[in-house]
């Protein structure tokens, strides 16, 4: 093909490519460095700043937080959203064109406004535990992921499928489940994974949702990086990278990673 | 029967099911957010009293312009870089072009804190970047760049970029191979089939991938907060120091007002105008 | 203006898939050449070659005497009409119209005036300022046709132009191209999958299969004289006998197949081998009840009814036959019959599959 980019463009490419890889590498480097401040290249190979990760009890115990929210929160959100993204598709016709748009709505609304009105009404106004605010904060956040993957997957699926095994005598619920859902599959544990993610790097929301005892690791590394500047962050940061890692080799198995891409 | 009637086409079925998530996002997002808004116009002062008071502030306003102007030069530097990579990236063989993809997602599934922190780590007054240069000496004294405009621009765009290349990506994947073929074919260089064909039907994605971007880096909290400190103060982070550190509920209020108003309102009017210029929409 | 177009020992390659095995092609100036056969047979291939969107692995493509090979796409100068039309969705009717004058920089006004000037001769001069979204298929191809026509191109080149169009529009958008083409007198290459497209449009067809090209000649020759079992095939010889010459007597020679025998007569087939093979389509394998006539005994099968006569699946000691039969006497499943090969529907084709 004589489409060839011009060798400019490619040196350009090249380049930002090596701006959003280098930093990620500089963070792992800091984190392996047996210097009690922040260096790179690492002088001297160490885990130790993993291990004082561990003997900090604010990370031990936001850790544990984050993934309880980020895994009960997209659960949450798969619960309410699966139907609505079904309904939104199968009822097209029959549903209003505003109620498409209203799961829009969160993902045009400044996060960082979100989780200050929810300070605002639940915790504040009526008393909602943190807890509680944090879960309901970061179920809403992601449920516009989950609504919008798996309406895409759902936009390529053939209803008339779905009315074939129905007709061939399968019950509208059972058919769901055996007909409908293992054809999403992919869109599914997408939404899944995106969902996951999303709620365990969040700051925005979890910025005013977070109280004495129960905060989340990004919002704890925030706070730590503030008072001290020592590779446990860097430490903390890899972790975090580690914990996107194993979710995306999680999907590679499953579904191979070029369904990212669409 | 029963089946029968769960399958009759009517709309009774689709609201029952939509209806837990619908009732989630009205309770629990519009609603609280209507109560902000609505409370900044509640003052026993007068209606508009706290955006009166917001404006009389030179240091509020003095925020809010440099949102905008962190925003805008974030959007342009992420669309100029984005556009050129996505470009190549979409030209790229198969494979490669799987892997570039990929490689541009892992540092937007890596959270906001980790790629503001790795910028801190290069541009501190110990970091890499000064460490560095004065190794080199070119430079006899560390130079100051966290808690400049320009630290949190990086930190923005570094943010962003990758959001843009992606968008783009599915944009020019978008445009029909033969469209561009066609004009090659009519005596169109590749220059000229650039211009005249490619950047035109690029436009209306170009616009969604700028309004992507703008608004993300102008709610963005923790990359000013990290790189910028007090001394670049931005919307996001006066109104958690508004709210968390002053207490100042109307003041927070109304500067998460604001946010929303503007926010919402550049993306109404900027996806309207990429719809209607969209030429592949009809 | 127009000009001969010449393959010379084309070969291409996809990575390491063979697509087009040393092809060879001469289209006269003037003259319409459609590229006929079944996708995956290389002609889409060939056309992008010619287009300049591919490149040969070897070979030599040469435009009026110009060799066209390493030249990029833009500097062909070759008018192309797409299977999707490809109009610039962004630009209205004139404007894409007008596209390739631009680029050869001739003035707005000129433009302008030649642009509407082909529109007009298509018929969609009241459309110019429309956006090309907003026109139905048959209005979207005469607006591709009249964007590539208007540069007067050297060579214009189709590809499958009418296979999203409706039957009845396909027929008469196919006469209107080729009544341009005429009139132009523009060298042309038209890829098709559809055969009565290419026959009725054509001076000549080239049936490719498999990277190769099969046969290249006149539509009548192709139809009734095939040059192998391959084009026979395509172009409906559905009975495909073999047969060895037992005996000679004079003009007439004797042949057999599977225990049965058939007297054929060279003043009517023309020479026959020692060994051949018979190709007739169903029309040409009559049913007889005739116990005398001179055939080959078979036992009917399914009866169809073609309208203009009944056709019959037939079980004959050589195989598989398909057979038509008189409408005046349907015959029943299992009967006993004679089918006989009529000369002017037959061809006889060598043993080797060639002629």
């Amino acid at each position: 093909m004589s489409d060839r980019p011009h060798p400019i463009l490619i040196g350009v490419a090249a380049l930002v490519y090596l701006f959003l890889m280098l930093p990620l590498v500089i963070v792992v480097g800091a984190a392996l460095s047996d210097t009690t401040y922040l260096t790179f290249p690492p002088q001297g190979l160490s885990l130790r700043w993993f291990e004082n990760i561990f003997e900090i009890s604010a990370f031990r115990r936001t850790i544990v937080t984050s993934l309880q929210i980020a895994f009960m929160g997209t659960l949450l959100a798969l619960l309410i959203g699966i139907p609505a993204a079904y309904a939104l598709n199968r009822f097209r016709v029959e549903l209003p064109k505003w109620l498409g748009t209203l799961f829009v709505l969160p993902i045009l609304v400044p996060e960082i406004v979100f989780g200050f009105a929810l300070l605002k009404s639940l915790t504040v106004g009526t008393g909602v535990p943190i807890f509680a605010a944090l879960l309901i904060g970061h179920t809403l956040l992601v449920l516009p992921y989950v609504v919008r993957v798996i309406s895409a997957s759902l936009a390529s699926f053939d209803f008339s499928i779905e009315e074939a095994a129905i007709s061939l005598g399968s019950a509208p619920i059972k058919t769901f489940f055996t007909i409908v859902l293992p054809n999403v599959r992919a869109g599914v544990i997408a939404a899944f994974i995106l969902a996951f993610i999303t709620s365990l790097n969040d700051v925005s929301v979890s910025l005013f949702l977070t109280g004495p005892g129960i905060s989340t690791l990004p919002i704890q590394i925030l706070a730590h990086v503030e008072q001290f500047f020592d590779p446990t962050v860097a430490s903390v940061s890899v972790l975090l990278m580690f914990l996107t890692v194993a979710v995306m080799a999680v999907v590679e198995r499953t579904l191979g990673l070029t369904f990212l891409a669409k | 029967m029963t089946s029968r009637r769960f399958w009759r086409r009517n709309g009774a079925t689709g609201w029952a099911l939509s209806a837990p998530a619908t009732l989630a996002i009205i309770g629990f997002l519009l609603i609280p957010i209507g109560a902000v808004i609505a409370g900044t116009f509640m003052d026993p002062r007068g209606v508009f009293a706290p955006y009166i008071s917001y404006f009389n502030s030179g240091f509020r306003t003095t925020v809010l312009f440099r949102t905008l102007q962190i925003a805008a030069i974030t959007t342009i530097i992420s669309l100029i870089f984005g556009f050129m990579t996505a470009y190549v990236v979409s030209r790229a063989p198969g494979k490669l072009k799987s892997l570039l993809i990929v490689a541009a997602v892992f540092p937007l599934l890596t959270g906001v804190v980790v790629r503001a922190f790795a910028w801190l780590i290069i541009l501190g007054r110990n970091g890499i970047l000064n460490q560095t240069l004065l190794g080199l000496g070119i430079v006899n004294e560390p130079l100051e760049m966290l808690y400049t405009q320009g630290a949190v621009i990086i930190g923005m765009v570094y943010l962003f970029v990758p959001l843009m290349v992606l968008s783009l990506v599915g944009v020019l994947e978008n445009i029909p191979k033969d469209v561009l073929q066609a004009s090659s074919s009519l005596g169109a260089s590749p220059l000229a089939t650039f211009w005249q064909v490619l950047l035109p039907l690029a436009v209306p994605g170009l616009i969604v991938g700028a309004v992507l971007v703008f608004t993300g880096s102008f709610t963005a909290y923790a990359t000013p907060q990290l790189l910028g400190g007090e001394r670049q103060t931005v919307l996001a982070t006066l109104l958690h120091q508004r709210a968390m550190v002053s207490f100042d509920w109307v003041g927070a209020s109304t500067i998460a007002a604001i946010m929303t108003v503007i926010t919402i309102t550049i993306v109404l009017a900027m996806s309207n105008i990429a719809r209607r210029i969209n030429p592949m929409a009809t | 203006m127009t000009q001969p177009l010449d393959l010379h020992a084309i070969s291409a390659h996809y990575g390491t898939t063979k697509v087009l095995e040393d092809l060879s092609l001469s289209v006269q100036a003037g003259e319409l050449v459609s590229l006929l056969g079944a996708s995956g047979c290389g002609k889409t291939t060939t056309l992008r070659l010619i287009a300049g969107f591919l490149s040969p692995t070897t070979g030599l493509i040469q435009l009026g005497g110009r060799d066209l090979t390493r030249l990029p796409p833009h500097k062909r100068d070759i008018g192309l009409v797409f299977q999707n039309y490809a109009l610039f969705p962004h630009l209205s009717v004139l404007d894409n119209v007008a596209f390739g004058l631009k680029q050869r920089g001739i003035g707005s006004t000129e433009r302008r005036k030649r642009a509407m000037a082909m529109l007009e001769r298509v018929g969609l001069a009241a459309l110019a300022d429309r956006a090309p979204g907003a026109l139905s298929g048959g209005q979207k191809q005469r607006v591709a046709l009249a964007r590539a026509l208007v540069i007067e191109p050297p060579l214009l080149m189709f590809d499958e132009p009418l296979s999203n169009l409706d039957a009845k529009l396909r027929v008469d958008m196919r006469v209107e191209i080729r009544q341009l083409q005429r009139s132009n007198g523009t060298t042309s290459v038209y890829v098709t999958h559809d055969q009565e497209e290419a026959f009725s449009i054509s001076d000549r067809v080239a049936i490719m299969n498999a990277g190769r090209l099969m046969q290249f000649d006149r539509p009548e020759v192709l139809y009734r004289r095939p040059a192998n079992t391959f084009v026979a095939r395509f172009v409906g010889f559905e009975n495909i006998i073999p047969f060895k010459v037992v005996a000679r007597d004079g003009d007439v020679a004797t042949a057999e197949t599977a225990g049965m025998t058939l007297r054929l007569s060279q003043a009517s087939y023309g020479a026959i081998p020692d060994s051949f093979l018979l190709a007739t389509r169903p029309d040409g394998l009559v049913v007889s009840t005739d116990p005398a006539a001179e055939g080959l005994p078979a036992q009917l099968g399914l009866r169809t009814y073609l309208g203009r006569a009944y056709q019959y699946q037939c079980v004959t000691e050589a195989g598989h036959l398909v057979a038509n039969g008189s409408l005046t006497t349907p015959l029943e499943a299992r009967a006993s019959v004679k089918l006989v090969p009529m000369p002017e529907q037959c061809t006889i084709l060598s043993a080797d599959g060639a002629q």
